[in-house]
């Protein structure tokens, strides 16, 4: 794992902000802390020395003023980090988010997606606090501080130079060592760690069958197995922080025992002596700090990677559909149609959904779409809407079917896919600027029956199913109104309605086709079958053997 | 600290271990802080007296002091570490147990997070969170406030002035540190937590519906709409970083400040003779070895409040008392008849309410049924949901309490054993509860004499024989939650449970529920053959092929 991912570097402008403005504090807390050692090491030699505190004012002001500084650091780190976090998780949220609109999809499905984009990216909360600061704290300030224990006193700094880079070699070692260690006991750690979880999720199903009170032992010995399995990974996983801890204060050991002999001798003083004697734990600082928040580290690392991942993902996306678009149109476009279909199939892995179809939707017709369940409505819809992949040629209004028509089509799917909002903010989706009596309009043509201020709730919680599929038509209507739409796609749109609210459905969408729209609607219902002026018979695919 | 209520302070209670398997972390701490003390202090001295010159001799007790300390600080960290999480995990062990029992007399139904899903993982987690309270809590304040105590009365003893200066600026410090992050604390409970909240469920909304969004145009509205609430997320967040950056910044200072002060008030009685050269590095540098021990407390008030509000979630979520809404068992409870025919359950003007109704004003879940059920016949229970349906199925299987009567065999269902009542009465839940472990041990609980061969019986009598055979036999896993069998499949694993368990009575809430509505009637065809012989209550919301069931009985 890399303690930095250069990607995130380059396409945040928030990570890089938040990396430049450290490195500055670094530089300032480096000094702070230079020049507290100074202080408290000039204080204690002149004091010892028989100089009077009255005249070391100076120096208790320079080793008061530096504390401050180095206070002031502590607190612009922790604004820094929330203010950073806050900002590089907004910029990979919206990227997210826009790739995926663009056509990326949601590999591992939109529950994963959501938990990256919540709780994983909420990881880097840790990773800015925590981990980064310390990371250019090692990088910036620690060097610094190297470089003045090296002038104070060569000896000393040798020493440190020695011993530094000799903790993360045994770490790595000790890591490697113990990595096969480690992996065979994770492996049945994951089980035994969800057995409690187990016993309390399946707690009816075990009272179903009595055998609820047996499982207290079972609970006992699978958390002691547990404890077992986890001391043994601890006991090793804790060597790595020894070293770190030891390697620090073995140093001070050295140094201060070092210096001791050579002041006995005379061959340094006092001041450079303390100085050193006060800097060397602060070298060791931000490098046992950065062990300490390396956990922290690497599950913000993997979300913020997983996350970039998807945004590639999405421009490789982007990339194919620009060559897509640049490929010449054909010659004919079918303008005077609503839509026009020629030899059109939807594809899924690459084949097709159904048998091809030629159809010409002219103004001022309904037509209904009808084949058996699964035979593949919904798959040719979205193909039409650039949802999914397509072989043959579509034009809706004249232009070529996909994203580029999306803005022609008023389309209402097969779930009723709500927003938590009102039965308005449902409706006007997208058609905002449309005027209030619209709304009232299709509200009434649809018989929704709420009023237009009624609250919808979160997957239209609150609402029948009925209400809800109501209101998703009552949105498709109101678009095609609002817009001057010449297409409008209905899917299943009355599959959870009773007769007569169908009845009232087949109207409306009569009504809107007299208006100069033209209506696909995929229903297997025969009553809205009936009310089309024609069918359209989506039939299986013909799959050709090899 | 905490104004818990007596629940909380019992679950709290029980959260922590005995004393002498916390003494072993708590001695180690204490001797890996004072190791850190002294090792700073010893080193101040060294080099403070090894600058007066004398013989060599006169220092060698320092030379060893500074080696032993700095070998035992990290000897002592690393035994702290491994005592303390031990004691941790072993009291898990005990308050994963001691909350399981409590939660069996109100098991299931008076526990909601054994419904599943997030309330579930959030109890869980609520529960493992308590084992931090002695890890994260008391055992690092305790030798932390030894340490300090120990430091602080071993410098009077040099510098009684420079002393208490120190131990102002630790308990000013502290007491700064605690009141910032109270506030950050507080504001990230009652302000973060919902903005995260809501712009969670606005990106899991924006996911759900994005196709229409794209389709409509109105994805980029909806984007601005998440940015500002994650703008708003934003300046909370960095409000409260105001805070919590004053609990780094009062730590950062404490140590410096503390030297500062030492100095100041021991400067005057090294003029007049009182300590000498050494002593006065000691009392400037131990400050700083100081600090960093108090540096422990800050996180540790923050994880107390952490398995504080864990423990009052564990608290509410186990009832101490068993509502009336739950049965309670007979003192003396009467036998069932014995005999290999299925029970008559007779029930007359049976009503039921889910624990917690009754403060929630809400009508009767079931309103007053009558239904007989004689030895092998099949009733189907249809109505909407709401109706009380799935209240009726935890009734028969007296996960519920009940007014009016309910009769099995001519004997009131309160009258007898829980227990032996569901020896004969079985329920198949709407949402069947597999265990992350093998087709096996998913079915031998419910029988664990039964052998490998009428295991597979009962699996070929539901129609999975070939997909148990396709998957490796009855060691096939299942998945975590059944993630690796459909809902379908998951349902016809639960009544071959059932069937193992040779219920003679079987409750099926909603089998069909997660088939689509091609495929239902055949699975619940199937499933009625395979339950063939037993007395069948079948719940469902939609009605049934005619043919399959005896009678219907409608609840609205």
């Amino acid at each position: 794992m890399k303690p930095l991912d250069p990607r995130l570097i380059r396409r945040s402008g928030a990570a890089r902000g938040f990396l430049v403005a450290g490195g500055a504090v670094a530089l300032v807390q480096a000094a702070a802390v230079i020049g507290f050692a100074y202080g408290l090491a000039r204080l204690v030699t002149d004091l010892v020395a028989g100089v009077p505190l009255a005249e070391l004012g100076w120096a208790m002001l320079l080793l008061v003023g530096c504390v401050l500084v180095r206070a002031l650091a502590a607190w612009v780190w922790e604004w820094s980090g929330a203010a950073g976090a806050v900002r590089v998780k907004t910029e990979l949220r919206r990227a997210v988010l826009e790739s995926v609109d663009r056509g990326a999809g949601a590999p591992g499905g939109t529950g994963r997606l959501a938990t990256l984009l919540g709780p994983g990216l909420d990881a880097l909360d840790d990773y800015f606090g925590r981990y980064l600061p310390q990371l250019v704290l090692t990088v910036v300030a620690m060097p610094i501080l190297l470089v003045a224990v090296w002038l104070a006193d060569p000896l000393s700094g040798l020493i440190l130079v020695i011993v530094l880079p000799l903790l993360p070699i045994f770490m790595a070692l000790i890591g490697l060592a113990t990595k096969q260690v480690q992996q065979r006991q994770w492996e049945g750690l994951q089980q035994l760690s969800t057995a409690f979880l187990e016993i309390v999720g399946g707690l009816s199903t075990l009272v179903v069958f009595n055998r609820a009170e047996r499982q207290l032992g079972r609970i006992r010995r699978a958390t002691d197995a547990y404890r077992g399995k986890t001391m043994r990974v601890l006991r090793v996983t804790f060597l790595s922080g020894f070293v770190l801890e030891f390697g620090a204060s073995l140093s001070i050991a050295l140094v201060a025992v070092s210096i001791g002999l050579r002041l006995v001798s005379g061959e340094m003083g006092l001041l450079a002596g303390l100085f050193v004697l006060v800097l060397a734990p602060e070298v060791f600082l931000p490098l046992r700090n950065v062990g300490a928040a390396f956990h922290a580290s690497t599950e913000g690392l993997e979300a913020s990677g997983e996350a970039l991942d998807r945004i590639e993902a999405g421009e490789r996306v982007d990339a194919s559909a620009t060559r897509a678009a640049t490929t010449p149109p054909s010659a004919r476009s079918g303008a005077a149609a609503a839509l026009r279909l020629e030899r059109f199939a939807a594809l899924r892995d690459g084949r097709a959904v159904a048998a091809p179809v030629d159809l010409e939707l002219a103004p001022g017709e309904v037509v209904a779409l009808v084949g058996p369940s699964g035979a593949g409505k919904s798959s040719l819809i979205a193909a039409l809407l650039g949802f999914a992949e397509a072989d043959g040629e579509a034009w809706v209004d004249g232009v070529t079917a996909g994203p580029a028509a999306r803005p022609r089509v008023a389309w209402a799917s097969q779930q009723p896919l709500l927003r938590a909002g009102t039965v308005a903010s449902n409706v006007r989706l997208g058609s905002e600027h449309a005027p209030e009596a619209l709304l009232e309009e299709a509200l009434a043509e649809l018989a929704v029956g709420l009023e237009a201020g009624h609250p919808v709730g979160p997957e239209g919680a609150g609402l029948s199913g009925g209400q809800q599929q109501r209101v998703a038509v009552a949105r498709a209507w109101h678009r095609a109104r609002a817009e001057g739409l010449r297409l409008l796609v209905l899917d299943e749109p009355s599959s959870a309605l009773d007769a007569g609210h169908e009845a009232r459905l087949a109207a409306a969408v009569r009504r809107l086709a007299d208006g100069g729209t033209a209506v696909l609607v995929a229903s297997h219902r025969p009553a809205l079958v009936a009310a089309a002026d024609r069918t359209v018979e989506l039939r299986e695919a013909v799959r050709v053997a090899k | 600290m905490s104004r818990s209520d007596p629940a909380t302070r019992r679950v709290l209670r029980e959260a922590m271990p005995p004393l002498r398997r916390l003494m072993p972390a708590v001695l180690a701490g204490i001797a890996s802080g004072g190791s850190a003390v002294a090792l700073l202090a010893a080193s101040a001295w060294l080099i403070t007296r090894a600058a007066e010159q004398p013989p060599i001799l006169f220092l060698s007790l320092g030379i060893v002091g500074v080696r032993a300390f700095a070998l035992s600080r990290a000897v002592f960290r690393y035994l702290e570490r491994l005592a303390g999480h031990d004691a941790a995990f072993r009291q898990l062990a005990a308050v994963r147990a001691g909350v399981y029992e409590r939660m069996l007399p109100v098991a299931p139904d008076g526990v909601p997070a054994t419904r599943g899903g997030e309330l579930l993982a959030r109890f869980v987690g609520d529960v493992d969170e308590l084992q931090n309270l002695a890890l994260r809590v008391v055992q690092p304040v305790v030798s932390a406030l030894v340490v300090l105590v120990a430091a602080v009365t071993g410098i009077a003893f040099l510098a009684p002035g420079a002393a208490a200066g120190l131990a102002v600026v630790l308990v000013a410090g502290i007491g700064l540190a605690l009141f910032a992050q109270h506030r950050a604390g507080a504001r990230a409970d009652r302000e973060l937590a919902p903005l995260r909240g809501r712009l969670q469920q606005a990106v899991v909304e924006h996911l759900r519906t994005r196709e229409l969004l794209v389709a409509y145009g109105a994805a980029a509205a909806d984007l601005d709409r998440i940015d500002g609430l994650a703008r708003r997320l934003g300046r909370v967040s960095r409000a409260r970083a105001v805070a919590a950056g004053a609990v780094a910044a009062a730590v950062a200072a404490m140590g410096g400040i503390g030297a500062a002060v030492a100095l100041w008030l021991a400067a005057p009685v090294l003029s007049n003779g009182g300590i000498d050269g050494p002593t006065l590095a000691i009392l400037a540098l131990v400050p700083l070895a100081v600090a960093e021990v108090a540096a422990a407390i800050p996180p540790a008030a923050a994880a107390w409040r952490v398995a504080r509000s864990a423990a009052e979630r564990v608290a509410r979520a186990v009832p101490a008392e068993v509502p009336p809404e739950l049965p309670v068992p007979a003192l003396a409870p009467r036998a069932l008849p014995a005999g290999g025919t299925a029970p008559r359950l007779e029930l007359h003007g049976v009503h039921a309410d889910w624990p917690g109704s009754a403060e929630l004003e809400r009508p009767s879940a079931l309103r007053p049924v009558d239904l007989v059920l004689d030895p092998g016949e099949r009733v189907l229970v249809r109505g909407p949901s709401g109706s009380g349906k799935t209240t009726l199925a935890h009734v028969l299987v007296r996960f519920l309490e009940y007014g009016g009567s309910y009769r099995i065999d001519g004997i009131e269902a309160r009258e007898l054993d829980p227990h032996r009542l569901r020896d004969r009465i079985g329920l198949v839940e709407q949402r069947p509860w597999l265990f992350d472990e093998s087709i096996r041990q998913n079915l031998i609980f419910a029988r664990d004499t039964a052998s490998d061969a009428e295991l597979e019986a009962v699996v070929e009598r539901v129609g999975l024989g070939d997909w148990m055979r396709e998957r490796g036999g009855l060691d096939a896993p299942v998945g975590e939650r059944g993630a690796l069998v459909s809902g379908g499949q998951a349902h016809r694993i639960a009544l071959a449970r059932a069937m193992l368990a040779d219920f003679a009575v079987l409750v099926l809430d909603e089998p069909t529920a997660s088939v689509d509505r091609a495929r239902a009637d055949a699975l619940l065809a199937e499933l009625l053959d395979a339950a063939s012989g037993r007395s069948v209550v079948l719940i469902s919301h939609t009605p049934v092929a005619p043919g399959l069931v005896d009678r219907e009985l409608v609840l609205d």
